[in-house]
């Protein structure tokens, strides 16, 4: 038995139940854990945290589909509900510190990150609020006048809703309240979360609820470095992306995957069943396209914040997604060269994209990740 | 030199103008002290809209610049009412008061009725009755400061300042400086009184007004998702809502009202009770004569109209899910097959609430392990979005989505649905969009297929989902991975030539 209780066999017995979408096993296995003494921070935390990032991982390599992946993290998040109130249950509730509300960014669905976050904190005493996945500026603003939390926290999965996250945070700001984030989105040691004028970032949910008693009540002190050139290239990405998208589809018509024409093959029509497939050369071509917009949505995020490490991580990823799925990632290459052309005018952006090309040039097979 | 004397005069005079001058800088350094701290008070307390908010900003900020301890009492509407408390230092704290306690210092209650529009120094010994908000040792022998807080005539409290024995009195130039920073707080605490009121009462509408949550019923799974495209008011013209029943499965309704916003909201909201109260008066199911007796009690109430499915849900011995449904003009609900196949329900019928006497139409369905039953309103596949920022997401695109949800349970094949309408729409105004799934569980352990529907192999395509996972890394806060990539269904089979 390890220190906590979570043994790698219970991981690995964890992991197996999600593959299968156990819902029954997955929940009784991280409940029984708690009842038998191991504290529902760590159940959360140690199991059911890190079984997820190997969902993930599974979807990415190619291993999983995704409605295998969804099946798999719905059942994540029956687990997080199931070890909360089980902890609950047994009455471990400190006294009211204070109000939390937790949201996702706008843009940004990786909720079970926040559902944690928010479980911990409700294991902490703290009285919170969670506004679930993709919450607009709008709906975070409204939520924030009507019910005066004292700390908005923000969790970003995904580093192109970072001009998103800005927005979040600038919001915050304006109606007085400071803002705590979270989340892989932020960059390493949330690089990001400082540059956008966040006032605390922690890297997980213990961390952040140690911050938060540590530092209560929390103060707004956090100041955007977003710079104002910055702003004015990524307004002009943003105008321009379907433009962008429109030419590199044409450009990259026979290199990049999708968006090659070819013979339809669509499913039998037969009454009153429809055809349901994505097989259609107009879907492939969607799909295609749509990826290419995240990575144009990546490029604009990195010269957002000024740092192309936004850039070269999401074609790092964009690589090992492609590689899994048999596909010659160099298309890639052929992406940022047919950008240059159209986005001459940009310096800030050009230098973006070369940096990503460079990346893309002498990433060794095998690396994933960008140093 | 001789005339040493006015060698004197000149000696002076750069010394008295110097001296002036540095007056002059005194004065001017002062009143730039007091516009940026009358700025930060309109800039703090302007963004704030709630009550609670406003009310802890505005005694902490008169701390230092104006007092070492200030305490604000709150309009009364009874016998107490509230106060709050910062200083000295960091304390801070909050409470009630007797009315009758506050009545016993004249300026005191003047300021808290709106009749005291200049500041006012109250003397130590009328200070005596306000022990019960005032920190002890600051009362004791020094004067303090009241204030009203007013937007007008509307009065919104009472600002009471005191410091402590090491600072001097208030000055002329004090009271001057309390009394300007007391009209913007007044201003600022009234509306957002104000607000915080109406905010309460859409409150407690919205929630009267929002979807209750899933029952949990034997035999059963149900989903739904909910977004209303009135974000900020979390109200809307779609409406859904699933009871179960004493006899086993679930009986629910799903519609939608013309229009959208509060008018909308409304309707839907009477609608949904009077469905409620029909299933308490009768015996058992009768679809279609609800909808009959819905339409006379929606074309009375007024110009609007509405879309509706009505039905229930038995699970069967056999594992499967009998459905019945009655349609009054609302999208065909779709169902998805074990096989990844999607078929329509078609059902037919007219709106609700549209002419004296329609018809409706009606519907049985069997849902095998695993299958599900989608109902879905008409904001998903018209949202507006794409490339182009202009096309509808379409019912060919829900289709596809649906026939990759094969595997998935209820409430994430719901949640997957509201997430790529949400993506399609990037940040775009939208319709209200609302989706039920309801499923019959899978047989034994579900086993999520490996490679995706039959029909969706396409040889050495990549899917290329819109949402990559992005960079892997520590998750947090929760440490957690990448969940529901945010794309469309890329049920192929990995890494097929």
């Amino acid at each position: 038995m390890s220190v906590t209780g979570i043994t790698d066999a219970v991981r690995a017995d964890f992991d197996a139940r999600l593959a299968d979408a156990d819902e029954g096993g997955a929940l009784e296995l991280a409940v029984g854990l708690v009842t038998s003494g191991v504290s529902a921070e760590d159940v959360l935390l140690g199991l059911v945290a890190p079984a997820q990032v190997r969902v993930g991982e599974r979807w990415e390599s190619g291993e999983w589909t995704v409605a295998r992946e969804h099946a798999a993290t719905h059942v994540s998040r029956l687990a997080v509900d199931a070890v909360a109130s089980a902890a609950r249950t047994a009455g471990r509730s400190g006294g009211s510190p204070g109000h939390v509300l937790v949201a996702c960014v706008d843009g940004e669905w990786h909720v079970l990150p926040s559902h944690i976050l928010a479980e911990v904190l409700r294991l902490r005493g703290f009285r919170v609020r969670a506004l679930g996945g993709s919450v607009s500026p709008h709906e975070l603003l409204s939520d924030v006048h009507q019910n005066g939390p004292d700390v908005v926290a923000l969790s970003c999965t995904l580093t192109f809703n970072l001009p998103l996250a800005h927005r979040q945070i600038e919001t915050c700001r304006c109606a007085g309240v400071p803002v705590i984030t979270g989340g892989t989105g932020f960059g390493p040691g949330g690089v990001w979360a400082h540059a956008l004028g966040a006032d605390l970032y922690a890297p997980d949910a213990r961390g952040a609820a140690e911050a938060l008693l540590h530092h209560w009540p929390p103060v707004r002190c956090g100041e955007s470095s977003v710079r104002a050139g910055a702003v004015e290239e990524y307004a002009a990405l943003v105008r321009r992306r379907p433009e962008l998208l429109a030419h590199l589809a044409h450009a990259l018509r026979d290199v990049f995957p999708g968006l090659r024409d070819r013979p339809g093959t669509p499913g039998t029509p037969g009454t009153p069943c429809i055809p349901a497939t994505s097989a259609s050369p107009a879907w492939e071509h969607e799909e295609g396209t749509e990826f290419l917009g995240r990575l144009l949505d990546s490029l604009a995020a990195a010269v957002f914040v000024d740092d192309e490490r936004v850039f070269t991580g999401q074609l790092a990823f964009a690589t090992t997604y492609f590689s899994a799925r048999s596909v010659d990632p160099r298309c890639l290459l052929a992406m940022t060269d047919a950008l240059a052309d159209p986005l001459r005018g940009s310096p800030r952006t050009l230098n973006t994209l070369s940096a990503g090309r460079r990346y893309l040039a002498t990433r060794k097979p095998g690396s994933h990740r960008p140093q | 030199m001789t005339d040493g004397g006015s060698g004197g005069t000149w000696g002076r005079a750069p010394a008295q103008l110097s001296q002036l001058l540095g007056l002059v800088e005194a004065a001017l350094f002062d009143e730039r002290d007091r516009s940026a701290f009358l700025e930060e008070t309109a800039r703090r307390l302007g963004a704030s809209l709630h009550h609670g908010r406003t009310v802890r900003a505005l005694v902490e900020m008169v701390i230092p610049k104006l007092a070492d301890a200030s305490v604000v009492v709150l309009p009364a509407s009874g016998r107490r009412t509230h106060w709050h408390r910062a200083g000295p230092g960091d304390a801070r704290s909050a409470g009630e008061v007797a009315v009758a306690t506050l009545e016993r210092v004249p300026k005191v209650a003047d300021a808290l009725y709106g009749l005291q529009p200049r500041p006012a120094v109250i003397r130590p010994r009328e200070m005596a009755a306000l022990d019960d908000v005032m920190p002890g040792e600051l009362v004791r022998g020094e004067e303090a400061l009241v204030v009203q807080l007013a937007a007008g005539g509307v009065p919104a409290g009472a600002l009471i300042m005191l410091r402590g024995p090491e600072r001097p009195r208030f000055d002329d130039a004090d009271i001057e400086l309390a009394h300007e920073f007391a009209v913007r707080a007044g201003l600022a605490l009234a509306t957002a009184a104000l607000y915080s009121q109406q905010a309460h009462t859409i409150a407690v509408l919205q929630a009267s007004m929002a979807p209750e949550p899933l029952p949990v019923a034997d035999g059963l799974r149900l989903g739904a998702a909910y977004r209303p495209a009135a974000e900020a008011l979390r109200i809307s013209g779609d409406y859904y809502h699933v009871a179960p029943c004493p006899a086993g499965g679930v009986t629910f309704f799903f519609g939608d009202v013309s229009g959208k916003g509060a008018e909308a909201a409304v309707l839907a909201g009477q609608i949904r009770q009077s469905l409620r109260t029909l299933a308490k008066v009768k015996r058992g199911p009768d679809p279609l004569g609800d909808l009959r007796l819905l339409n006379d009690l929606v074309i009375s109430a007024g110009h609007r109209f509405t879309t509706l499915v009505t039905g229930s849900a038995r699970p069967c011995d056999d594992g499967s899910v009998q459905v019945e449904i009655a349609s009054g003009g609302h999208l065909s609900p779709l169902v998805l097959r074990g096989d990844g196949r999607v078929t329509e329900i078609v059902c037919g019928g007219m709106l609700v609430g549209a002419v004296p006497d329609p018809s409706f139409g009606r519907r049985e369905i069997r849902l095998g392990p695993g299958e599900l039953m989608l109902l879905y309103s008409d904001g998903l596949t018209e949202a507006r979005g794409g490339m182009s920022g202009r096309e509808i997401y379409g019912d060919e695109r829900l289709v596809d989505a649906l026939a990759g949800c094969v595997g998935m349970q209820a409430p994430s094949v719901a949640e997957r649905l509201e997430l790529l309408t949400t993506e399609w729409l990037a940040g775009r105004p939208h319709d209200d969009i609302s989706v039920l799934t309801l499923q019959a569980p899978p047989r034994t352990l579900p086993a999520p297929p490996r490679h995706g529907s039959p029909s969706h192999h396409q040889p050495g395509s990549p899917g290329a989902p819109g949402g990559p996972g992005g960079p892997r890394g520590p998750r947090g806060p929760g440490g957690s991975a990448g969940e529901g990539p945010g794309g469309p269904a890329s049920t192929r089979e990995p890494g097929s030539p």
